[in-house]
């Protein structure tokens, strides 16, 4: 089995970091051997990178539907369970129904969304990881992995492209 | 020659730079570096008023709230007909002001209007303060606070849910979902900032930004899922922002009483609660360019300009519905109603009517047309003042001042505020100090929302004159 090494690129603009993820890709590594980070989003045509999947939207559907069937719940199935009949009143008016079956679904839908972005993200994730401070101040930097023997080679090429760093790339505490 | 000079194309760079924050990119080091140094810079001018806000706080809300929990409702000025007074019309100012962190955030970015960038944040700051002062409001209405939780949907021993069809559980959920959706969209956008924060702080500031950051590192999918939840956010959130201020519209207009049966009420206030709102964009805007230390390079008379246009054509949108409202109830020709409105005009408290509308339609109709005094960071802020008392005017006249006069001649009696004056005084330090507390613990400017923005303009040249262009990068 070859061993490999985890490397991490800085690169001072997302240009010289699109050019060495093409390169990387050249030298034999997969997409699924790298990840761009950065301080700004950069999608993936920038960075020629393939299309990032996300269960957000997906979650957030889901979220809306449950919302919603809290809210029938709510709207319909709690004068059942306890009926007060009103001279003259329905037990269940439709109208007023709509504002609870409506605030219920928009309810579950955002609040879906907002744990879809952490179960997706793996939030809060405090273990450390490979990361430089320079990000944030507007570094882009290439994570990848590759086998030993091609590191001198990687790292002669992404320093042809402008790479400011090269390092072995080490989990920190952020 | 000076002609000549200032049409020259260095000249033309020069002025569009300056105009524009867009285009007057600085290294993001050196963005994280302002905005840090305004978190971290508290000068004794904002110590003393933080202080004597404090102060404020802790008698005219806390201190207060105690007496009145003590006294019971016999110390607030409510009695019959007029059971709705100040507390109602602050919560209805305070969901007003909340709309606009909401509209300027997600409406703006739904069309992606570029000027938003710098100030996002401000205005969503607003709107969770905001609902936190309507929310106090509530319950300092409810009298028997400790029981506030048999709003809550669950059953009671008997087994009995709360009604559901009653406004006041649709108000429970509106305002619950409103508050919850807001907050998230508050802390969605911040986690790069919280992130960028971690990473150049100490002691307990980076314990914090660490926990608080939730270990995100810039990291590609993390990008993708947070852009992907703040789309869904700005388009799902503006419904529920409608939501929210037409069911409170509703506790008025559902009821059968004159000057509240009325089915425009929910754009109505919709559209006032925009008024108010954008207003106190503007106003606090203004207030942390002037106070807070690198403001000026983010905040630009750009900001102002676009604020000054909204707040004129909202202000246009709320004298239609205002008179829409009027013309129907005056032209109904019951005689309650003839007697409300006659109440409005010439009552003792006709002087708040007619300040009313000068303040929310004379005020801005006639001064920001002007571009200068649009541009113009004190003179906005002086008609944002204006339009916020005269937009509490609005609700104080719809609520306690419209109780007066009902179907029973002989219940009529003027509403005197008690303990809810120096309450509302409370609420509004409160918000004060709640804003100038995130100011020191939270990144107000969105940096890397502003580096994107930076990166998608250019200039080019049509013919002779150079023009901004904005590319697409989403």
């Amino acid at each position: 089995m070859t061993e490999k090494i985890s490397l991490l690129a800085l690169f001072p603009d997302i240009d010289p970091a699109a050019q060495a993820v093409e390169k990387l890709r050249g030298m034999g590594l997969t997409d699924d051997d790298m990840n761009v980070i950065s301080g700004t989003p950069a999608t993936e045509a920038m960075l020629g990178r393939p299309h990032q999947w996300s269960n957000v939207p997906r979650l957030a559907l889901g979220g809306a539907l449950g919302g919603f069937l809290i809210g029938v719940f709510f709207a319909f199935g709690t004068p059942y369970l306890y009926p007060i009949e009103v001279g003259g009143q329905p037990l269940i008016p439709v109208p007023p129904s709509v504002v609870v079956l409506f605030e219920m679904t928009m309810l579950g839908l955002l609040v879906a969304t907002f744990l879809g972005v952490f179960l997706d993200s793996r939030f809060p994730s405090y273990a450390p990881k490979e990361y430089v401070p320079q990000i944030s101040d507007g570094k882009i930097a290439v994570f990848f992995e590759c086998p030993v023997e091609k590191r001198k080679k990687i790292t002669d090429a992404l320093a042809a492209l402008g790479a400011e760093s090269i390092q072995p790339a080490e989990a920190q505490k952020l | 020659m000076t002609e000549a000079l200032e049409h020259s194309p260095g000249h033309e760079l020069e002025r569009l730079r300056q105009e524009h924050l867009m285009l007057d990119p600085r290294p993001r080091g050196e963005m994280n570096a302002l905005v840090m140094e305004a978190m971290h810079t508290t000068s004794w001018k904002f110590k003393m008023v933080f202080a004597l806000l404090s102060v404020v706080v802790a008698v005219c809300l806390f201190g207060v709230w105690g007496y009145l929990i003590a006294e019971g409702m016999g110390a607030a000025g409510l009695t019959d007909p007029v059971y709705w007074g100040i507390f109602l019309v602050n919560t209805v100012f305070w969901i007003g002001i909340s709309h606009a962190g909401t509209f300027v955030s997600a409406l703006l970015r739904v069309f992606k209007a570029e000027y938003r960038r710098p100030f996002t944040r401000a205005a969503e700051l607003m709107t969770t303060f905001g609902l936190v002062q309507a929310a106090l409001s509530v319950f300092m209405h409810m009298g028997r606070v400790w029981l506030s939780y048999w709003l809550f949907p669950y059953p009671n021993e008997r087994g009995l849910w709360p009604n559901f069809h009653s406004p006041l559980s649709w108000d429970f959920l509106a305002i619950n979902t409103y508050l919850l959706a807001s907050t998230m969209y508050l802390f969605l956008p911040l986690i790069p900032d919280l992130a960028m924060a971690r990473d150049r702080s100490t002691g307990w500031r980076k314990t914090l930004y660490r926990i608080l950051s939730l270990g995100f590192r810039g990291a590609e999918g993390e990008w993708t899922h947070l852009r992907t939840a703040m789309n869904i956010f700005a388009f799902a959130i503006l419904p529920v922002m409608f939501s929210v201020h037409t069911i409170v519209s509703w506790d008025f207009a559902a009821a059968m009483r004159p000057g509240w049966n009325s089915t425009i009420f929910g754009p109505y206030f919709v559209v006032g609660a925009l008024h108010s709102g954008i207003a106190a964009v503007a106003m606090v805007l203004v207030v942390v360019r002037a106070t807070m230390k690198n403001m000026k390079y983010f905040i630009r008379p750009e900001v102002f300009d676009a604020l000054g246009k909204l707040m004129l054509i909202v202000s246009m949108g709320w004298a239609y519905f205002f008179f829409n409202d009027y013309m129907v109830q005056w032209y109904g020709g019951d005689s309650f109603t003839d007697t409300l409105l006659h109440f409005h005009e010439n009552g003792p408290l006709g002087w708040m009517w007619f300040s009313m509308l000068i303040f929310n339609v004379a005020v801005p109709w006639l001064t920001l047309w002007n571009r200068r005094v649009r541009r113009n960071p004190w003179a906005l802020f002086g008609i944002g003042l204006f339009i916020n008392i005269g937009m509490w005017f609005e609700r104080y006249i719809i609520i306690p001042t419209s109780l007066t006069i009902n179907f029973m001649p002989f219940t009529w009696r003027e509403y005197v505020p008690g303990v809810e004056a120096p309450l509302g005084i409370g609420t509004l330090a409160f918000f004060i100090l709640l804003y100038m507390a995130a100011s020191k613990l939270v990144p107000l400017v969105p940096v890397w929302e502003v580096q994107e923005g930076q990166m998608a303009h250019s200039l080019r040249k049509v013919g002779k004159e150079t023009i901004v262009s904005v590319a697409e990068m989403e």
